[in-house]
């Protein structure tokens, strides 16, 4: 079987009867066993699948509208989602064996819609990682290079994606989760706006930055996606009440946009040359289009990784806090008493980064520090919200590099976490200001021919430009 | 030491009251909120603090919050927020309790409490909705503690006063008007044994004339307001000997041993919990509009001392009958309702304070199935002070009969049953002629001066008109009759 890149050909070639949903099942799980070695995924559903598949396609036989509109979509789902009756783990050691009893309201709209679920995607524990090194099941290898790492959180997910083992991915983006491995993977990665779809079934790292984001090969896979998952929850009081465009269909985009660049960025010291030179023939290229291009001085750059840093782990602090051991997950063996069991449970659960991001939390929300640390971030977080809508309040979008640099050698950062953290840098200002962004594949580095990813910012709720703006750029 | 050592000081006490809702849901889900069940039955995912899950407001909480904060004249913030308080236990399932630190949805306000017959007003520093923990539970096995998370999440208001209790019975006045204005407004039973309110009392003792605070201790948890009054009359006396053997009180949380009657640490200021409180970023503030908060404002009853001044400026009552009277919201409707109907309103207190609430005692049922409507009950006033049926015979034969057959009108069974008083003279100067005529001995010993003997005469007149004489009329009769 061919390899797809995007639904349309797939359903197109269903439809044709030249293929069936099963047989594509079974052409993925295929995939996922000769790529085995990258260790995307942490557990595959392959009778599930194939099972689904082929009722799917009885189904589509005696009514092809009943198959729903994803019907031959085949999605992997990063092991931060709850997928009911299924194990979802956040990449831990704490949460291994732990069946979910719902799931999320994003696998809900899409399992309702005919898409089905292959298997659940290796990340970083809890989402907290540039690498996807800190996973308690080993780390996820770029298969463009499988001595690099794929980029993290969501790592597993852009090499499901990357590796052709499945047609999408859902990810988790907190500070740059889904766009920096995608930039990473070569591929499309979409985090939509804080809100924009619900956060019920999403475990929880930090909780005001959280966003389920879409890796895929086309934009419009990308769109149909966000246009099925997004929409008020009753069970997510922040997910954003505001109607859902058909993003699907409205994916032309035929003015001329205005988009701003931050010469901050583009000269910042971490910036790689070759990706900076990929970065200028974007640039170039859109002023070639006839789009407007424009430097927009951002003078809060080099505060947003410290102030997120402040933040996220303020609030991990407290969202992990209900991993002790006491009701579910991993308890230890040895503890007899309760404070022995969430010392050792939690000691023995929890891996390096997420205690690191744990203890970090404790102490800027802690008496004495919290002014100092958690209110002043929380300042700058409205500084740079405020600065971010106001530059988009007069451009339709933001330009920005989606990394410093392409994927770095597996181990490279394990004993620096603040060089990681700093590799963020680029992608962390969409999730403080709340706003959509979207990584788009812009070509590989000169030297060591590893994928480069752009990136652009849109107002928030804006997604259907930012989507049909990108559709000009990766057909 | 001696007693006037003691009375050198006075006693300071702030409470924190924690008032249990009766919403059918929990705060933050859709589980039931109800008290027991079996254990871990009333409990999700949410519940449970799973993987994933959200809290959601249930709106009911923030009614509740609002009707007792109108009650209570708070300021009402139409943008409140919800914070974490972090701390780990057991019977916490999320590792934090949702709470509202920064912006609590009532700020300000006053419960009047009453003191023997007045009442004074406790100023309150805020009311915040919250959320129970579970219970745990260490005494049923020797090696496990169990955990019941039915409670957890179940919905709070907190309501904290300014230290301006003085004693253990204005605690006692303060729970007990809570309780009551609680009960009034129907937003918790109040039942302190279920737990459905628990006070934390912050207990301090200063030289009289001191304007600043002693250093405070709290008692947790006091879930009677037997042992509120024990624990506090221990504490207060324990900082006073402490103070006067040269020493400090230091800043504690205390627990109160029912048993030995003793408080005990819990922890040391140095011990105390770091909360870690943060803002909720689960959940957006509460927005309130208007048509909410006017929906809340006509939900309110009328409040109990507004009740009271009421009962004793307008319908004259003692202290004592306003206070039985206002005592739940259902006797207060009931009398007023009743004085919607009649103008003796004296009477109409009595004939409810001494036959309906009894009645009801008896009966367990409620005041609006006692046999008797109002109108009936109003025309049975009547007759008693149009003095067409006495008081005593009123009570003890008409009421009765008419409980027996309550559709009958209270005249025609006062006249069925000829309990009718009669002033008819011409019927009641033959009856006095007979009862004079058969004891001369008597009204001999009454013209000489036993004037007691008018007494003796109207009994007679009352036996022989089988209790129908009308006292006035027979009294003035008797009294032209006797004269000298």
């Amino acid at each position: 079987m061919k390899s797809y890149a995007k639904l349309s050909d797939i359903q197109a070639d269903l439809r044709a009867g030249q293929i069936t949903c099963r047989q594509l099942v079974a052409f993925y799980l295929e995939q996922i066993a000769a790529t085995k070695h990258l260790n995307a995924y942490i557990e595959v559903y392959a009778d599930e699948a194939l099972q689904r598949a082929q009722s799917l396609d009885e189904r589509y036989a005696t009514d092809p509208a009943s198959a729903g509109r994803l019907y031959g979509m085949v999605i992997s789902i990063k092991d931060v989602i709850c997928y009911k009756d299924h194990q979802v783990t956040g990449g831990s050691h704490i949460l291994e064996g732990f069946t979910s009893l719902f799931s999320a309201t994003a696998v809900e709209r899409l399992l309702a819609e005919g898409a089905i679920i292959i298997g659940r995607t290796n990340c970083d524990e809890f989402a907290m990682g540039s690498t996807n090194e800190t996973s308690y099941y080993g780390p996820t290898k770029n298969a463009a290079d499988p001595s690099r790492i794929p980029g993290g959180s969501s790592g597993g997910a852009a090499v499901a994606v990357q590796a052709g083992t499945c047609l999408a991915a859902l990810g988790s983006d907190t500070g740059g989760s889904v766009r920096q491995p995608a930039a990473f993977c070569g591929v499309i990665g979409l985090k939509p706006t804080y809100g924009r779809i619900s956060r019920h079934g999403l475990l929880a790292y930090g909780s005001s930055f959280d966003q389920i984001g879409v890796f895929s090969h086309s934009i419009q896979d990308a769109a149909l996606l966000l246009e099925i998952m997004a929409g008020a929850d009753e069970y997510d009081s922040t997910a954003g009440r505001r109607p859902v465009p058909a993003y699907s269909q409205r994916l032309s985009f035929d003015r001329r946009a205005r988009i701003a660049y931050l010469p901050e960025a583009l000269e910042h010291p971490s910036l790689d040359p070759g990706v900076r030179q990929a970065c200028l023939q974007f640039l170039e290229k859109l002023t070639g289009a006839g789009h407007i291009v424009e430097p927009v001085s951002f003078e809060w750059l080099d505060y947003i990784i410290p102030a997120y840093y402040v933040l996220t782990t303020a609030e991990a602090s407290s969202n992990l806090a209900r991993y002790d051991g006491i009701r579910y997950g991993y308890r230890s063996a040895d503890a007899h008493n309760l404070e022995a069991a969430y010392r050792k449970s939690r000691s023995e659960g929890f891996g390096a980064e997420a205690k690191r991001r744990i203890m970090l939390g404790a102490f800027v929300l802690s008496a004495g520090y919290y002014d100092a640390y958690y209110a002043k971030a929380q300042q700058v977080r409205r500084l740079i919200r405020d600065t971010t809508l106001d530059i988009l309040s007069k451009y339709d979008f933001i330009f920005m590099p989606t990394a410093p640099n392409v994927a770095w050698p597996l181990g490279e950062t394990i004993d620096d976490p603040v060089a990681m953290y700093l590799a963020d840098i680029f992608t962390v200002q969409a999730n403080m200001a709340g706003i959509p962004a979207i990584a788009l594949p812009a070509g590989n580095h000169p030297d060591n021919g590893l994928p480069i990813g752009v990136q652009l910012m849109g107002a928030p709720f804006e997604e259907e430009a930012l989507l049909a703006f990108s559709k000009q750029i990766v057909p | 030491m001696s007693n006037s050592i003691y009375e050198q000081y006075e006693t300071v006490i702030g409470l924190e009251v924690h008032v249990q809702l009766a919403t059918r849901s929990k705060a933050f889900c859709g589980d039931d909120a109800s008290f027991g069940g079996e254990p871990n039955t009333h409990v999700s995912a949410i519940s449970l603090g799973h993987p994933g899950t959200l809290p959601r407001l249930n709106k009911q909480q923030a009614a509740y919050a609002v009707r007792l904060g109108l009650a209570l004249g708070c300021r009402i913030d139409p943008a409140s927020a919800f914070d974490r308080k972090n701390y780990f236990y057991a019977d916490l399932p999320k590792g934090y309790q949702i709470t509202q630190d920064r912006r609590p949805i009532c700020v300000g306000g006053a419960l009047p409490i009453k003191l023997g017959e007045t009442w004074k007003e406790i100023r309150l520093h805020h009311i915040h909705m919250e959320e129970d923990a579970g219970k745990s539970i260490h005494d049923q096995d020797p090696r496990f503690s169990f955990i019941d998370l039915n409670r957890a999440g179940v919905p709070l208001l907190e309501v904290v006063t300014e230290p301006e209790l003085r004693s253990a019975e204005e605690v006692d006045a303060f729970m007990s008007g809570m309780q009551q204005l609680v009960r009034y407004l129907g937003i918790s039973d109040g039942n302190m044994e279920e737990g459905s309110m628990r006070c934390d009392c912050n207990v301090s003792v200063r030289r009289r004339g001191d304007t600043r605070l002693g250093e405070r201790c709290e008692i947790k948890n006091l879930n009677s307001m037997r042992y509120a009054r024990r624990a506090i009359a221990y504490e207060v006396k324990r900082q006073i000997d402490l103070i006067e053997a040269g020493g400090k009180v230091a800043q504690e949380t205390l627990h109160f041993d029912p048993d030995t009657g003793v408080t005990s640490p819990l922890r040391s200021k140095e011990d105390a919990h770091d909360y870690r409180y943060f803002p909720e970023p689960d959940l957006p503030p509460v927005l309130l509009d208007k048509i909410f908060l006017d929906a809340q404002e006509r939900a309110l009853p009328a409040l109990p001392w507004h009740l009271y001044v009421q009962f004793r400026n307008e319908y004259q009552l003692t202290d004592y009958d306003a206070g039985l009277l206002i005592e739940d919201r259902e006797t207060a409707a009931y009398f007023q309702a009743l004085c919607a109907q009649t103008p003796h309103k004296k009477a109409a207190a009595n004939l409810i304070i001494n036959k309906i609430l009894p009645w009801r005692r008896e009966t367990g049922a409620e005041l609006a199935d006692f046999p008797l409507t109002l109108p009936s009950l109003a025309a049975f006033l009547q007759l008693i002070d149009e003095g067409k049926v006495s008081n005593a015979i009123a009570y003890q034969r008409l009421l009765p009969a008419l409980m027996e057959n309550p559709s009958k009108a209270p005249l025609a069974l006062a006249q069925e049953l000829e309990l009718i008083q009669t002033a008819d003279t011409d019927l009641l100067g033959e009856l006095a002629d007979q009862v004079l005529a058969a004891n001369p001995d008597k009204v001999a010993a009454y013209k000489k001066g036993k004037t007691g003997l008018m007494g003796f005469f109207m009994g007679e007149m009352m036996r022989l008109s089988k209790g129908q004489a009308d006292p006035k009329t027979t009294t003035a009769l008797l009294a032209e009759k006797l004269k000298v």
